[in-house]
């Protein structure tokens, strides 16, 4: 009797719960809350979230192992039939979709076909502040080298900066894999929180004056060379153009702006690719954002999430964040000093990308200052921007470092 | 350490100035395209056509509106041929 009571001990996962997994727990259960009751960024929070929870439950066997778990010898790899055979079905997906590579590109083709570059191209000299504020990559991948990370880990960390997931994932899967979970949580995390950075920040660098500036005015005081005569034709030859100037002189940054090009195109070009756009937007992007945010979240056992580095990605992350929010402002404020035509430096707040949600922000709190003063096409221009300034930054960090 | 931080700096360099002429390459590609389909495919002023077509509907405020509901309920596809009061 007392055999078959410890027997059925033995195959319930109750000796195997320690202190490390309930705070896994206690972490999985935060970021399901911050995702159903805060609604911060609920499509990933919520896969990442019930990820952890699920590669945290003791004997489970949904926890991602390391690489040279599936590594053999002289650089060669065991097959996915055996790593779903030897660790489960969530190793098997993470290293085929996410190890690979795969999975962020396919959600930048559905942010493609989601991207209108119609306010960019009304506004291009506003495309600039998309490159200032990609500061904050660099300069933290400066100061994690000092945190004692290595180089590489370092430009993974710094890469939060460009606030953009995808690019961030992308990045860390190259440079630093065992890194993933938490640079991922906190990249989320601080696109979730864009709503209070930005204006924290914002509010630290600039005057009233400065946050009525009204771009309309500037805009009937020095109105634009060029009017678009055919915005569909210029939106349809833009990313064919684009694609190929980048292609040539970043290529590492190719399977990112690529795709997110491509998906923009198929967009544009309208009823005869509609189907490729609304499959590129809807089911394609749909499914890869489950299985990205549940293998990421499953790469975050104890073992790898527990550690100071975790620690060190969150602070990193923030200043990542306010420095490029920084970058952009100072970028817009300099190029004032010089310009009769003055941009209002929210313009360059937005530079970072976490595309809408940066432009809105910036919009509402430009109409606390002035209700008239509406600036969100102006915002979009610099924010879509940076969307190419953080692919081509994390181009460089993969081929450099 | 040294070597590491001198690597990373140069990397900032080498990054920030990519990332510049990315950028300043998209405005130059932007206003290439613009001027050429300007001069050689300037395309049909569609606003003034749905005016003439809708003459008895004196506010472009409400043709405006009418423009979008349909392109947001039929994702784009849909093209207004008349629009008459009821």
């Amino acid at each position: 009797m007392q055999d078959i009571f410890s027997r059925l001990f033995e195959m319930t996962a109750l000796g195997d719960i320690t202190f490390k997994t309930v705070i896994m727990w206690v972490i999985a259960f935060v970021l399901l809350y911050l995702g159903i009751k805060k609604k911060y960024e609920p499509l990933l929070l919520v896969p990442i979230g019930f990820g952890v929870l699920l590669a945290n439950f003791p004997g489970a066997n949904m926890g991602i192992v390391p690489s040279d778990f599936v590594e053999l010898d002289a650089g060669r790899y065991k097959n996915l039939f055996e790593i779903a055979h030897d660790y489960g079905i969530m190793n098997y997906l993470y290293y085929s979709l996410i190890k690979t590579g795969f999975l962020p590109p396919i959600i930048f083709m559905g942010v493609g076909a989601l991207t209108d570059f119609g306010p960019m191209l009304r506004n291009l000299r506003l495309a600039f502040f998309g490159a200032a504020a990609q500061i904050g990559i660099f300069t933290v991948m400066i100061a994690a080298i000092y945190m004692g990370f290595t180089t590489k880990e370092a430009a993974s960390l710094g890469i939060i900066g460009g606030a953009d997931g995808p690019t961030a994932i992308y990045t860390t899967i190259m440079l630093a894999p065992h890194l993933l979970g938490p640079i991922a949580i906190a990249a989320y995390s601080y696109m979730a929180l864009v709503p209070v950075i930005i204006p924290l920040v914002a509010k630290t660098l600039m005057n009233k004056k400065e946050f009525t500036i009204s771009m309309k005015e500037m805009d009937k005081k020095y109105p634009p060379k060029h009017q678009i005569k055919n915005l569909k034709t210029v939106k349809i030859v833009f990313p064919i153009a684009l694609g190929t100037v980048v292609a040539i002189l970043v290529p590492s940054s190719v399977p990112l702006l690529g795709m997110l090009l491509f998906g923009n195109l198929v967009k544009e070009i309208g009823t005869s690719t509609s189907r490729l756009s609304e499959a590129a937007t809807g089911p394609i992007m749909n499914t890869a954002t489950i299985f990205l945010g549940l293998a990421v979240g499953a790469t975050m056992t104890s073992d790898v999430f527990l550690t100071p580095k975790t620690l060190g990605i969150v602070v990193g992350g923030f200043i990542a964040f306010a420095i490029s929010i920084s970058g952009g402002i100072l970028a817009v404020k300099v190029y004032n000093i010089f310009s009769q035509k003055k941009i209002n430096p929210l313009v360059g707040a937005t530079g970072l990308s976490a595309v809408p949600m940066a432009s809105r922000v910036a919009n509402e709190l430009a109409l606390k200052y002035d209700p008239k003063n509406h600036i969100l096409q102006y915002c979009m221009a610099s924010n879509i921007s940076g969307v190419i300034g953080s692919a081509v930054a994390a181009g460089v960090l993969i081929s450099l470092v | 350490m040294g070597q590491n931080l001198g690597d990373v700096i140069s990397i900032m360099a080498v990054g920030m100035v990519t990332v510049f002429v990315i950028l300043w390459l998209v405005v130059i590609i932007g206003n290439v395209i613009i001027r050429i389909t300007n001069k050689y495919f300037p395309g049909v002023e569609t606003v003034k056509t749905q005016r003439t077509q809708t003459s008895e509907m004196s506010s472009s405020g409400k043709i405006a509106a009418i423009v979008a509901a349909v392109d947001i309920v039929t994702n784009g596809k849909g093209q207004i041929a008349k629009i008459t009061k009821v």
